[in-house]
Order: structure tokens, then C-alpha cells, then sequence
């Protein structure tokens, strides 16, 4: 009768615990642990697992199957709903149509969808799987009413944004490769954040933790009123977390195809067609430094370099002109990747005051082959447009419902300091040689749904130049004198 | 009119006798299925004269499938029935009976003329996994190591992956077998064979069975769960087991039905 009640125990004690797939597991441990104990047969607890598993079967989760090497599994994914209205003026001088001080502007409804699937694998491997509206690099929006319709789906595609394996069996290291997320430490100057490179990285992370002072103080005798020793003080030692880290990537910017051709190798404009894929390197070092209140000091100096030809970006890199027409200014040259040697140094500072966190960030670079890439252009007197910096700042943060988020930076990009086509392709419309402000609000209408407000506004930092737009920017002018954008978002994470 | 009274009488009489007969159908484990079933039937058809069986030992996965279907009384396994198969049950308003009939120790085999005595836990892993493909990994004379395992419908195949592989997959080069002596009798040809078989065929000639983590399989260290690949074994019905299957249930959980478990070599119930 004993055992009886030990079976109904373990019953109901699984039934507590968890769903129903995880009620099986844990009540064939709690199983075995009676059997072993010798408070119920193994045959009584044959048919307690048997009833839990066909309970656990007959649910929806238990018609789910798992291959055998999955340890964890995870869908997450997010959708949202958006307004944004863009637009750029020309410049108040410039040969042929459109005319100066001309608005092109853009209003749409967009949304986009983003589906992930991750997990663990035994023995330390790891795999990433992410669907997402649109196939371009730079943007996951789907704009309402845009194809052929009305309500048409040609512009609804799904593409593979992320798909990936890893692998964490070495201690402090993780090693990914396929179509991973950025593993760059990085801002929204120098990489779109919609932007998932293809190839390799490495990383390694390390965490110091150090103490100072604290400890108790030597107890005092015959130190208390009664006559008795007073018990020691506790002082709390100041603590200090360093966290050092380095990303190592090889990305593939551009494959050569093919890159032994028949035949001898072609040739166009009198130079030979680049036959080697070009891949972009980039190896950062970082260090966090963690005090206690929550102040803390990041920072992440990366270089970048770019390596073989490819057979898209391998001609010389112009960046617009405001000497042409509109036309033939968007016909020059926007996307080349020559002469790019850049040092990014982004970096953050954070605190809080009360409960509420502040933070105040920034980002620098320089491209050290500014100067060739100017001239490549045609503007040998510009060598020195070779500069990027962002400076920004922060308060709140969005991760429950009725937290609140500010934000507002400054950014100034030149015309010869960034690869255009990695920039972000929101706030400054894609492009470089450009300068001004972002504004940012946010607020979570609850943990899973935020609503976010955004506006930017910009005008040409150099005057001389066009402004180099990797792709084609959402508005066709260069140059632009001045830009502005305005984005109203619902968000839903899941 | 006397040759149509002397048919009559025999067809009658031949009614009756297969009246009489009763069929028991037991389909499932290869572990339980070859030796020990057949012996507890032929003891079994002593006690119950005119009693026949139709023994069909081709792995757990068909002894399962077997009752779902209804085509079977008795389901042997030497592995639990997976949630997915209570599941296709429970649709067909099949109710997964399992009675444990005995235990049995998944005995870790290699030729005898190999010099290894034990292997680790984390050894059997590897090497099954294809992790060590090479004696010399694991403190032997060396040679390119040959795995032998049961075919996939095999509980021995699955309960193995669970109990000793981390549910791993098993090397690619492994090679199925469908039976425990097909297995205890390659190794024994092979001087870098390895395999597993239940207790019950570690007798085969040719091979000796590896202590695992310094313990070797057997009744003591079954019962004690201190053996690390020790299992029960099952006989499913739908439901409590009715009629002819209820009798020879009972007679194989008896003090004599043990014995024979016994004297085949698995360990009896406690």
C-alpha cells in the first residue's frame, strides 16, 4: 500500500513540474530514484512511465520529434510593422534635370518577418537557421502595395538571412561558419545591422575577476557593552570584472566566378577580368571593464582589410559627382572596394543613476588608404577625407513592459573613410560623405512588444563630392544636400 | 450410408482436436526471442498439452509494431516502447502493457585473443561512435578496430545508443547484424572485432567479455545497477494480458519460468 502511495507521489509530483514532455523525464528520474530506494518494484514503475509517456504522447509537444542530437532547441523570431517617410533634396546648383533645391520623397508601409531557429548539438557544436523577408542585404522590409496586386506576394520573399554552424568544444573559444550573425562588436556608422556576412569567425572570450580590500576586520575583545566580543565587521571588497576579448573573421565579399576560365583569361578595358574571390578581413580586440554599480568601459579597436578581386566591386570606387548631371552622377562608380584599410574603434561607457541606466557611446574610424582611394577617384586634393566618427548617448533601456529608451547621436562619415556598401541603409540613406543627427525613442507596450520612434536628419559633409551610396540608396539623387527620415515601428519579438 | 457416418465422425473428431489447440502468437526481441522464449514454451506446452506457438524473433521494433497491429499477443522487447509508438498505440486504442520478465546486462564482447580486459564508458562511446577507430587507442596492440552491432529494428541496437553512445549515432562503418549470436560469432572470427550481446550469449566461443569502468555484467551487479548497460526486458500486451497470453505471462514471471531465465543465462527478477 506503501508503494501505492510512493507511485501516486511521483505522479503527482510530475504533473507539478514542467510540460508534460518534460513531466515524463523528470518522473523516470524520480522513478528510478524510488526503485533504487526500494519503495516501489521496477514493475510498478514500468507502468507509472508507461501511463506519463502515453499522457505525454498524446499532447502536442509529445507529437513533436527531436533528432537524437539536439540538446536544446529554440524558435525566436520577431515581425514588425512600420511607417517611414524619407527624403532628399538636391543641391542648389547642378547641371541638368532635376533641378536645384528639388525633394524626392518616399512614404511607405512596410513590415518584415524574421523566423530563427537555434540549438545545441552533444559534444559543443551549435547550429543557427534564420528566415527573413526580403533578399537584400542591407534591409529585411516588404513594402505594402508594392507589386503587382492589388495584395500581390511577388515582393513577399522569404530568403535564408542566417545558417550556421559552431562549434564551443575549446574552452573561452567559438568557432562559426556559413551565413553567421555579425560577431563584430561594431555600430550602425560602419556595419547595417540587417547585415549577416558570409565565411568564418573566430572568438575568444575571457573573463578576469578581481577583488580589492573587504574581508572582515579583526574582532575586537572585551570590545561590547556585555563585555564580549562584537562580531567582525563585514566589509564589502570593491569588485572589478575585465572581460578581454578578440573576433577573428574571414568573410567572403565577393566570389570570382570562374576563376580559371577556358581558354585565356578575358579581358576588358584593357585589363585582365579578376579571377581570385575577395574576401574582407577583420581582426578586433576588445576589452570590458566592469565596476561595481553597474559602470562599465568597452572598447573594440577592429581593422579591416580586403584581400583578392572578385567580379563585382574590383572597379575603381568615384562616390558621385556634383559636376554632372543627376543621371550621370548615379552612374559613377558607388560601390568599388579598393584601397579600404580601415581602423574602427567603437566604444562605450555606462552607468546608472538609481535604477535607471545611462550610457554615452562612440565610434571612430579611419581608412589608412584614404589618400589612394581619393585619388582612384579623381580628387587627389581630397586625401585627407579618410575620417569617420559617431558620439552618442543614451538612457533607458527596453526589456519589460513600461521600461523607456532615449537615444541621439551625432555621425560624420567622409567620403573616403567607410566601404559604402556595409553602411547603414536607414539614417543616412546607405551612404558616406554625409553628416548629422539621429534622434530615438522607445517604449515596451509590453515585454514582447515595443514601439519605437526614429528620426534622422543629414546633409553633405564635403560639398565637393557626390555622396558614395553602396547599392542604389532609397533615394535616387546625387548628390543629396540634405536627407531626412522618419520611422514610427511596432515591434513584436517572439 | 455407413461410409457418410464414418466421415461425419472424423470431421467432427478433427474439429475438436483443433478446437483444443490453442495458438499463442509472440513476435518481437531477438535477445528474448531465440533462446529464452522458445525454452519457456516448450516447457510451457508440458504443462498445457495441445498448446502451439508461433515465435517470430526479428527485433523489439516488430514485437511493438506487433501489438499495435493486433497481430500479435505477446510483444517481447528489450527495450521500452518509444512515446511515439505509445502514441500510434493510444490512436488505435491500444493500451502498451509492459511486464518486465527478466534482466539482462549488455555484455561489451571482443576476440579473445585481443590483450584489452576493460574499457571505460567513455572508450565504449568512442569507439562505437567511430571517435577510436584504432586498438592502439585505447590501450591495445593496435589494428583498424571492426564494429559490429544489431540491425536498427533491434531494442538492443537502441537501448545500447542510449545506455552507452549518449543516443550518438553509431560509427558509419559499423556493420548490422541480426541476431546476438551472428554478432558473438563474427567477433570471434575477428581479432579486432567488438560487439555487444545479451547476457546470455557471452558463452559463444571465440570471445570474452570487457568489464566496463572495472565491472564486469552479471546477476550481482545487474540487480545492483552497478553493471552501467544493465536493462530490463519486456513482454507487452494490450492491456492486462487475457486467456492463453495471461497463462504463459505468468508462467515465465513463476519461480519456474525464472529458473529457465536463469539457466538461459539472463538475471531473474528479484
Amino acid at each position: 500500500m506503501l508503494r501505492k502511495y510512493f507511485v501516486l507521489i511521483a505522479m503527482a509530483a510530475s504533473l507539478v513540474i514542467g510540460s508534460i514532455t518534460a513531466r515524463a523525464q523528470d518522473a523516470g528520474a524520480l522513478l528510478d530514484l524510488l526503485v533504487k530506494k526500494r519503495l516501489i518494484t521496477d514493475q510498478e514503475a514500468e507502468e507509472v512511465r508507461g501511463e506519463l509517456v502515453k499522457d505525454a504522447a498524446a499532447t502536442s509537444s509529445g507529437k513533436l520529434k527531436l533528432s537524437a542530437p539536439i540538446t536544446e532547441l529554440e524558435l525566436y523570431g520577431d515581425t514588425r510593422v512600420r511607417y517611414e517617410t524619407r527624403e532628399g533634396e538636391t543641391a542648389s546648383n547642378i547641371p541638368g534635370t532635376p533641378g536645384p533645391n528639388d525633394t524626392q520623397k518616399r512614404s511607405r508601409e512596410r513590415y518584415r518577418l524574421r523566423l530563427g531557429l537555434r540549438g545545441t548539438l552533444a559534444d559543443d557544436w551549435f547550429f543557427g537557421v534564420r528566415l527573413e523577408t526580403s533578399t537584400n542585404p542591407r534591409s529585411t522590409n516588404v513594402t505594402f502595395g508594392d507589386d503587382a496586386g492589388p495584395f500581390g506576394k511577388a515582393s513577399d520573399t522569404i530568403g535564408v538571412g542566417q545558417a550556421y554552424i559552431g562549434y564551443r568544444g575549446l574552452r573561452d573559444f567559438t568557432f562559426e561558419v556559413g551565413k553567421i550573425p555579425n560577431p563584430l562588436v561594431t555600430t550602425l556608422m560602419v556595419w547595417d545591422a540587417d547585415i549577416n556576412p558570409e565565411g568564418l569567425s573566430e572568438q575568444w572570450k575571457h573573463s578576469y575577476n578581481f577583488n580589492f580590500g573587504g574581508g572582515s576586520t579583526p574582532a575586537a575583545e572585551s570590545y561590547g557593552k556585555d563585555g564580549k566580543t562584537v562580531a567582525a565587521v563585514e566589509a564589502e571588497p570593491f569588485k572589478v570584472k575585465l572581460d578581454l576579448f578578440a573576433n577573428v573573421a574571414q568573410f567572403l565579399y565577393d566570389d570570382a566566378n570562374p576563376e580559371n576560365p577556358l581558354g585565356p583569361r578575358s579581358v576588358a578595358g584593357n585589363k585582365l577580368v579578376p579571377n581570385s574571390d575577395n574576401w574582407l578581413l577583420a581582426w578586433q580586440l576588445g576589452a570590458r571593464l566592469t565596476l561595481p554599480n553597474s559602470i562599465y568601459f568597452q572598447a573594440a579597436p577592429v581593422v579591416y582589410n580586403y584581400t583578392g578581386t572578385g567580379d563585382t566591386f574590383n572597379t575603381f570606387y568615384v562616390g558621385g559627382s556634383s559636376a554632372v548631371t543627376n543621371t550621370a552622377s548615379l552612374a559613377l562608380n558607388q560601390t568599388g572596394i579598393n584601397s579600404l584599410l580601415i581602423l574602427e574603434v567603437p566604444m562605450e561607457f555606462g552607468f546608472k543613476i538609481g535604477e535607471l541606466p545611462f550610457r554615452i557611446f562612440g565610434d571612430f574610424a579611419v581608412n589608412f588608404d584614404g589618400d589612394e582611394r581619393a585619388i582612384a577617384a579623381g580628387h587627389p586634393e581630397a586625401q585627407d577625407q579618410r575620417y569617420a566618427y559617431q558620439v552618442g548617448a543614451g538612457i533607458g533601456q527596453l526589456k519589460a513592459k513600461g521600461d523607456w529608451q532615449l537615444q541621439a547621436f551625432w555621425q560624420h562619415t567622409e567620403q573616403f573613410s567607410l566601404d559604402p556598401n556595409l553602411v547603414d541603409s536607414d539614417f543616412f540613406d546607405s551612404r558616406v560623405n554625409i553628416q548629422g543627427v539621429v534622434v530615438q525613442a522607445g517604449y515596451a507596450i509590453s515585454d514582447a512588444v515595443t514601439f519605437n520612434l526614429s528620426y534622422g536628419w543629414g546633409r553633405r559633409a564635403d560639398r565637393s563630392f557626390g555622396l558614395g551610396t553602396g547599392g542604389a540608396g532609397d533615394i535616387g539623387v546625387n548628390p543629396i544636400d540634405k536627407y531626412q527620415v522618419f520611422q514610427a515601428d511596432l515591434n513584436l519579438k517572439f | 450410408m455407413k461410409i457418410t457416418h464414418l466421415a461425419l465422425a472424423l470431421g467432427l473428431a478433427f474439429l475438436s482436436a483443433e478446437a483444443r489447440a490453442e495458438k499463442l502468437v509472440i513476435k518481437g526481441s531477438d535477445t528474448l526471442g531465440a533462446k529464452l522464449v522458445p525454452q519457456l514454451a516448450e516447457q510451457f506446452k508440458a504443462q498445457h498439452p495441445g498448446t502451439t506457438f508461433d515465435i517470430a524473433a526479428e527485433g523489439s521494433t516488430t514485437g511493438i509494431a506487433a501489438i499495435i497491429d493486433g497481430t500479435a499477443q505477446i510483444g517481447m522487447a528489450s527495450r521500452r516502447a518509444k512515446p511515439a509508438e505509445i502514441g500510434a498505440a493510444s490512436a488505435k486504442g491500444v493500451h502498451m502493457k509492459p511486464t518486465i520478465v527478466a534482466y539482462d546486462g549488455i555484455a561489451v564482447i571482443v576476440n579473445s585473443a585481443n590483450p584489452i580486459k576493460s574499457l571505460t564508458k567513455k572508450q565504449v562511446e568512442q569507439i562505437f561512435t567511430g571517435e577510436v577507430t584504432d586498438w592502439s587507442a585505447v590501450g591495445g596492440s593496435g589494428g583498424k578496430i571492426s564494429l559490429y552491432t544489431r540491425n536498427t529494428s533491434s531494442g538492443t541496437y537502441s537501448d545500447f545508443k542510449e545506455l552507452a553512445m549518449k543516443k550518438r549515432d553509431y560509427a558509419g562503418g559499423s556493420q548490422k547484424m541480426a541476431g546476438n549470436e551472428q554478432i558473438a560469432a563474427e567477433v570471434g572470427k575477428n581479432a579486432n572485432g567488438i560487439g555487444y550481446v545479451g547476457l546470455a550469449y557471452t558463452k559463444a566461443g571465440g570471445i570474452k567479455v570487457m568489464s566496463i569502468d572495472g565491472v564486469l555484467p552479471s546477476v550481482q551487479t545487474v540487480h545492483a545497477k552497478t553493471y552501467p548497460y544493465a536493462r530490463p526486458t519486456f513482454y507487452y500486451t494490450n492491456g492486462d494480458a487475457t486467456g492463453l497470453a495471461k497463462q504463459f505471462l505468468d508462467f515465465t514471471i513463476s519461480g519456474a519460468g525464472q529458473k529457465i531465465v536463469a539457466q538461459v543465462g539472463f538475471v531473474p527478477i528479484p
